[in-house]
């Protein structure tokens, strides 16, 4: 009796190892094939994710870049309108629009890390473009006033010059003139009739 | 002549004078604006930097070369950008008589600034790659420009008229328009037919 009661303990304390032993098992099982649709699931939103940020960045990198691009030559383009010399920061803008192309062609082949390199070089070119531009435009805006006075001053002298001088000759002309007139003229000799 | 005409004609000659003394002061006051056409060019010459040995027919894996120039007469300087396209024979071009530019998205572009009076140019390479042929249709898979790759997966079919397998490499002239704070089609394009064969 007693070795029996021992087997059927025995039984039951396997039964109830295999039954923890196969919960486990399931239970593992599920784990193992959530983490091994994650390890393929989770990388695929991730890097969508990040490519979509990245290209976010490159995309505002890119807009950085040629905003300023543009502010510069419409500052290039008023310092020109006053007859500045702006050949050198054309220049220098001709150089970061080449780098603008290349990023803005390197975004376009998904290659951001490139682009963002490209629109920061562009952003750093053309920097100081602006200011400078302003600097030259007020230069060439006191160089115009000064010219304008210039010539302002240089015209009146002129026009007065010439009325004054062209009264001076009409005077000398109508004495000369008016000499050899009264010279011609014929004189009247009394007593004759 | 009498004195009365001396004095008008002293009268006219002082008053020409007046007016050539004034004419620094009246440029200040009136300025002058040419009244010359504004206009931009766009050309393509060929390797030899010449308008001629352009390239026609040519083979896959192989490097061709143009020049693409833009000169600036607009009175002032300005923005450019020359947009790199790429078609088969029907595709749209640009609509010059609507100011239209291409649908077809750009494949390579050039950003540039050109003063008044001055040009602009620039060497462009180009090859092609993964390209195969079946039946009556050519497939170009990759085009190379300026040693860089392209997915253009464009397909031509075979032009039984002029015997070849056509695609146009063609450059659309942008400007940058102060006003509208943007590119506009400058309505000029240029193009390139290109014959396309195995070797």
């Amino acid at each position: 009796m007693a070795i029996r009661v021992g087997v059927q303990v025995s039984v039951c304390r396997i039964r109830r190892l295999r039954e923890v032993g196969g919960m486990s098992f399931s239970k593992l099982f599920f784990v193992f094939l959530i983490l091994s649709v994650s390890v393929f699931v989770v990388p695929v939103f991730v890097s969508a994710a990040l490519g979509a940020d990245g290209e976010d960045v490159v995309v505002s990198a890119i807009d950085r870049a040629e905003e300023s691009v543009v502010s510069a030559y419409e500052a290039v383009l008023d310092a020109e309108e006053v007859g500045a010399d702006v050949s050198e920061l054309l220049d220098r803008l001709n150089v970061a629009g080449e780098y603008l192309a290349e990023a803005r062609v390197c975004l376009g082949l998904g290659d951001f890390d490139e682009a963002v390199r490209l629109a920061d070089l562009c952003y750093d070119v053309v920097e100081g473009v602006e200011g400078e531009a302003f600097g030259l435009e007020s230069e060439a805006h006191a160089l115009g006033v000064t010219d304008s006075v210039v010539r302002m001053v240089g015209s009146m002298v002129g026009v007065v010059v010439v009325v004054f001088l062209g009264f001076v000759f009409w005077r000398v002309f109508k004495r000369r003139y008016s000499k050899r007139v009264l010279g011609m003229r014929s004189e009247v000799v009394s007593g004759e009739s | 002549m009498n004195l009365e005409d001396y004095r008008t004609l002293f009268i006219v000659a002082t008053f020409g004078l007046a007016l050539v003394a004034a004419s620094p002061a009246l440029s200040v006051a009136v300025p002058f604006r040419g009244g010359y056409e504004r206009f931009s060019e766009l050309w393509l010459l060929g390797p030899g930097h010449m308008a001629e040995d352009y390239p026609f027919d040519v083979a896959v894996g192989e490097d061709y070369s143009v020049f693409v120039g833009v000169g600036n007469h607009m009175g002032c300087s300005e923005y450019y950008v020359v947009y790199v396209k790429f078609r088969n024979g029907t595709q749209p071009l640009p609509d010059i008589n609507n100011s239209m530019p291409s649908p077809l998205p750009p494949l390579h572009e050039f950003r540039f600034f050109v003063a008044d009076g001055e040009s602009w140019e620039s060497l462009l390479t180009f090859e092609f790659q993964d390209v195969s042929f079946e039946d009556d249709s050519a497939y170009v898979g990759v085009v190379t420009v300026n040693d860089m790759a392209f997915f253009v997966e464009s397909f031509s079919i075979w032009d039984s008229e002029n015997s070849g397998f056509y695609f146009q490499l063609f450059f659309e002239l942008w400007r940058y328009d102060v006003a509208s704070q943007g590119f506009r089609f400058h309505n000029r394009f240029v193009g390139l037919w290109l014959n396309i064969s195995v070797s």
